[in-house]
């Protein structure tokens, strides 16, 4: 396999202070699906940018295709497609003359701009919208135009940032099943941005976890599940008052115990097996127990593993938080 | 390559364009009414003592227009035209709001053709504008009761040409450095507080709207040198055959004009490609 993309040391300071990537380096294989997954503010697009030449890196190089793109940003440019977060599309026009549009900044030849945009219009299911305004289009519409424009010229190299960002599930579903599509059936390389978890984990093939602009980890889904070294079976007590951290780390087979949120996370390479002496040394130490819970490890536990804290700490608050926060206020909870 | 990718732009600013009808309208009602107003009550005649004047002397102070509505519609066509140049950038701005600029500069195509797209639209739509407020302004000499554009001047197909051109470079003028402003501004309130900024200024030290006789000495050099004047004496001297009015051929302003437009295009280009270099 060759190399697509190459990053070495990637960095990018906005000002004199604000570092957003920070020292990154990965590759991307010929033909691999390379997820970059992270919170929002993680450093996600600003390292998009600088691949797709929009950005210029404050240290280090980026290679896509072989390309330099710091010193050949323009022709970078005609061997990639990018999906941007926001629409680009032009609301004023319709379906096809934004295709067309894109044909033309491109170099699509003239003779096939025609017959390639009819191709992406049926491939995407837009034929019908195709002679609509874009601005009458539905919010999953607008995403399958953005993809459509970016394929026009065939590139190699894909790279969406958040390309199921706000969906409904079924459009979000339809987009991730075109992405294999297209991957399955033209061999592109795709690179993609993402802050949903079981997106990053059904469709790529590998995933680089990035926070406060550096990558904490790098491997397959399966690979970084597997080191987080097992179970992980989450203790919440009634009251978070006393430290029973080390009550748990004595419960035979526990492998570690971290303290996150006032839940209590054991390792474990059989989390059933330890759950009934764990659940027997809280009791025993007067600790009540409001919820235990057993989880085979999820990306989930690994952005926990890797970074040290919660994947939607930066997110606000999680439905969980506000079920507890409705219930405090009509007077059932603590 | 670029051609094609320049031509393609220009097709989008102008079908969007075409798509806003209200927005055409409401842009050429202003220079409508000031046509149907302003230039219907201002009795410039009266004002000066001309109406039992012999004719050359209203004819030397309006430079060879045979009354001041004449003198004034043509002046209402470089109106026009600076309005078209001052608003053309505020689609760059909506443009970057809207993320559509994203797919421009993400494109493999030179900096100074989104650039040159919009200037190119932008001059169409003044040179469609400019006609229009002349077609109006003919108009109103056959409808009763009303001032209108009297056309005295012989100048042929090559004095169209020169208005045309004359139309075409004075919103390139002001389309290019308006447009450049969009780029550099990301705030839509800067860019129209400019916009409010310099219109009146620069319609006021022009000829457009009064004879530059009447003007004092300073401001004479001001409006000589003022693009809209240049672009209007060009189209006065043609329409009225008036050029022993002037010091200059209509030819020689239309040079200066043309050379002073490319200059300021080719240093907005230059801040628009340093605007979109990768930050």
């Amino acid at each position: 396999m060759s190399i697509t993309i190459e990053a070495d040391g990637l960095t990018k300071i906005f000002g004199e202070s604000v570092t957003a990537v920070d020292r990154v380096s990965f590759q991307v294989e010929d033909g691999e699906v390379f997820g970059f997954l992270g919170p929002n503010g993680a450093g996600k697009t600003t390292t998009l940018g600088m691949l797709t030449t929009g950005l210029q890196p404050t240290r280090g190089r980026a290679t896509v295709d072989g390309l330099d793109v710091s010193t050949e940003a323009a022709r970078v440019r005609r061997r990639i497609g990018v999906i941007f977060q926001e629409s680009t599309a032009d609301d004023d026009l319709t379906g096809r003359e934004n295709l067309r549009l894109a044909a033309a900044l491109y170099g699509v030849p003239v003779a096939s701009t025609g017959p390639r945009v009819q191709q992406l219009l049926d491939l995407f299911q837009l034929g019908e919208a195709s002679e609509r305004r874009v601005k009458t289009y539905s919010g999953g519409m607008r995403r399958r135009l953005e993809i459509a424009a970016s394929l026009v010229h065939t590139p190699p190299v894909l790279f969406l940032d958040e390309p199921t960002l706000g969906l409904d599930p079924q459009a979000r579903a339809g987009i991730a099943q075109m992405i294999r599509n297209l991957r399955k059936e033209d061999g592109h390389t795709f690179f993609l941005t993402t802050h949903y978890l079981d997106e990053a984990d059904s469709l790529c093939d590998r995933i680089a976890i990035i926070d406060h602009g550096q990558i904490r980890a790098i491997g397959t889904p399966s690979e970084l599940k597997e080191k987080v070294g097992g179970d992980v079976v989450t203790i919440t007590p009634t009251h978070d008052d006393v430290d029973s951290t080390a009550t748990f780390s004595n419960v035979p087979g526990v492998l570690g115990v971290t303290r996150t949120n006032g839940s209590y996370r054991l390792k474990a390479l059989r989390g059933e097996g330890i759950v009934p002496a764990a659940v027997g040394a809280a009791l025993a130490a007067g600790v009540g127990l409001a919820t235990v819970s057993v989880k085979r490890p999820s990306l989930d536990e690994v952005f926990l593993e890797f970074t040290g804290r919660a994947y939607r700490e930066d997110e606000g608050p999680s439905a969980t938080d506000w079920a507890v926060r409705v219930q405090r206020f009509r007077g059932g909870g603590r | 390559m670029t051609v094609r990718e320049f031509l393609a732009l220009t097709q989008r600013e102008l079908l969007k364009w075409i798509r806003a009808p209200i927005g055409i309208v409401s842009s050429l009602m202003l220079p409508f009414f000031y046509l149907l107003l302003f230039g219907q009550a201002l009795n410039f005649g009266k004002l000066l003592g001309l109406v039992h004047a012999p004719p050359s002397l209203a004819a030397s102070i309006y430079l060879g227009a045979p009354d001041y509505f004449s003198y004034f519609s043509v002046g209402m066509v470089g109106f026009i035209m600076l309005f078209t140049g001052l608003f053309a950038g505020a689609n760059v701005i909506f443009a970057r709001r809207f993320g559509t600029l994203k797919k421009e500069t993400a494109a493999p195509i030179p900096r100074e053709v989104i650039f040159g797209s919009r200037v190119t639209a932008g001059v169409i739509r003044g040179v469609i504008f400019g006609s229009v407020v002349f077609a109006i302004a003919l108009l109103f000499a056959h409808l009763p009761g009303l001032n209108g554009l009297t056309l005295t001047g012989h100048a042929g197909v090559l004095g169209a040409a020169e208005i045309v051109v004359a139309m075409a470079s004075v919103t390139a003028l002001f389309s290019s450095i308006f447009i450049a402003l969009g780029f550099l501004t990301e705030q839509i309130e800067s860019y129209f507080a400019l916009v409010n900024l310099v219109n009146l200024p620069v319609l006021f030290s022009s000829n457009a709207l009064f004879p530059t006789s009447l003007f004092p000495g300073w401001l004479k050099n001001v409006a000589a040198w003022n693009p809209v004047s240049l672009g209007v004496d060009v189209m006065r001297e043609n329409a009225f055959g008036s050029g022993a009015y002037y010091p200059y051929t209509a030819a020689e302003y239309l040079g200066l004009l043309v050379g002073l437009t490319a200059v300021v295009v080719v240093i907005m280009a230059a801040l628009t490609r340093w605007s979109l270099r990768p930050k």
